[in-house]
């Protein structure tokens, strides 16, 4: 599917269109996409913070991933589809928007590096050498599709 | 009204104007109102979730508590200074919001859940961790906790809708 097809569907679906129109409809599957956000980055940074040793340090590394890499999937995967219901009532818009497509350049790159790279690193027996360098990486990747993804709204 | 006039001046100041006309100032404090969530709401959940053994089932609940809760008051810290200059920016409509005054609401409503824990379950979670059942009560307090700050990122997201 190309996106012009994508275009022509969504302004022609009935369904989107009750997205569209409903006064509420949008900020409520906001609200979805930032509450999957809060378990993304909430999970990532208790990771980074422990692979920083700056603090969750009474955990053991495996205790750790055992609970919060499913906790992270199924944020993801929340944001990820509310994102895509907040996009297709308007692609037109989001499409022309460079916060939008700075955003997602930087969440491509968040997703490959955290479930290549990321995930080796906190499922390894001792984290290696380079766990610092990783953790910040991981950071800043993750911020950034925050402050791009708010910056939506203000940035043409 | 006397509070609305004093939001009237609060927002006309330089500082106030300087903040909302910047194009780069006012979404980067947005933005990092946003990420702050991670390091406040994200790890209060954490330990809420380990309340109702949904994580962490396998650890104390005083060890997840000591190693979570302290390290979201940073958090909570920028996510209030972020908060603060979002309202002197734009104060007289923020003040006017039904959604922000709701959200206010609910956000002493979670303090007072907080307070509630510390004051009820807390002086007594060295017994009842040890037996490993956590008390009705201090469940309640982590479900209520979940529900209020879900209803808290709903209503800050809603409201700028209406300014």
């Amino acid at each position: 599917m190309s996106l012009q097809q994508i275009w022509e569907w969504s302004y022609s679906s009935k369904t989107i269109d009750i997205l569209r129109n409903a006064k509420y409809a949008i900020p409520l599957i906001q609200s979805f996409h930032l509450f999957g956000l809060t378990l993304v980055l909430g999970s990532t940074v208790v990771f980074n913070l422990r692979l920083l040793g700056l603090g969750v340090n009474r955990l053991s590394m495996p205790a750790i991933t055992s609970q919060l890499w499913r906790l992270m999937v199924g944020g993801l995967l929340l944001s990820v589809t509310t994102g895509i219901l907040v996009f297709l009532p308007d692609p037109a818009r989001y499409a022309a928007n460079t916060a939008f497509k700075t955003k997602l350049v930087i969440l491509l790159a968040a997703i490959l590096f955290h479930f290549t790279v990321f995930r080796k690193v906190v499922r390894a027996d001792k984290p290696p050498r380079r766990a610092a360098m990783v953790a910040a990486v991981s950071l800043t990747l993750w911020f950034c599709v925050g402050w791009a993804g708010r910056a939506i709204a203000f940035l043409g | 009204m006397p509070f609305l006039s004093w939001c009237h001046w609060l927002q006309n100041t330089p500082f106030a104007a300087g903040i909302r006309q910047s194009d780069l100032l006012f979404p980067l404090i947005e933005g990092s109102h946003i990420i702050s969530l991670s390091l406040s709401v994200g790890l209060i959940l954490l330990f809420d979730l380990r309340l109702l053994r949904l994580a962490f089932a396998a650890e104390p609940v005083s060890r997840i508590m000591e190693q979570f809760v302290p390290l979201s008051l940073p958090g909570f810290a920028a996510m209030f200074a972020t908060g603060l200059l979002l309202f002197i920016a734009q104060a007289e409509k923020v003040y006017q919001n039904s959604f922000f005054r709701f959200k206010l609401a609910l956000l002493v409503l979670a303090g007072l859940n907080a307070l509630l824990y510390q004051v009820k379950f807390y002086p007594k979670m060295a017994e009842w961790d040890k037996s490993g059942v956590v008390p009705w009560g201090a469940r309640l307090s982590g479900a209520l906790s979940l529900v209020i700050w879900a209803c808290v990122i709903a209503l800050g997201r809603t409201m700028a809708y209406e300014l």
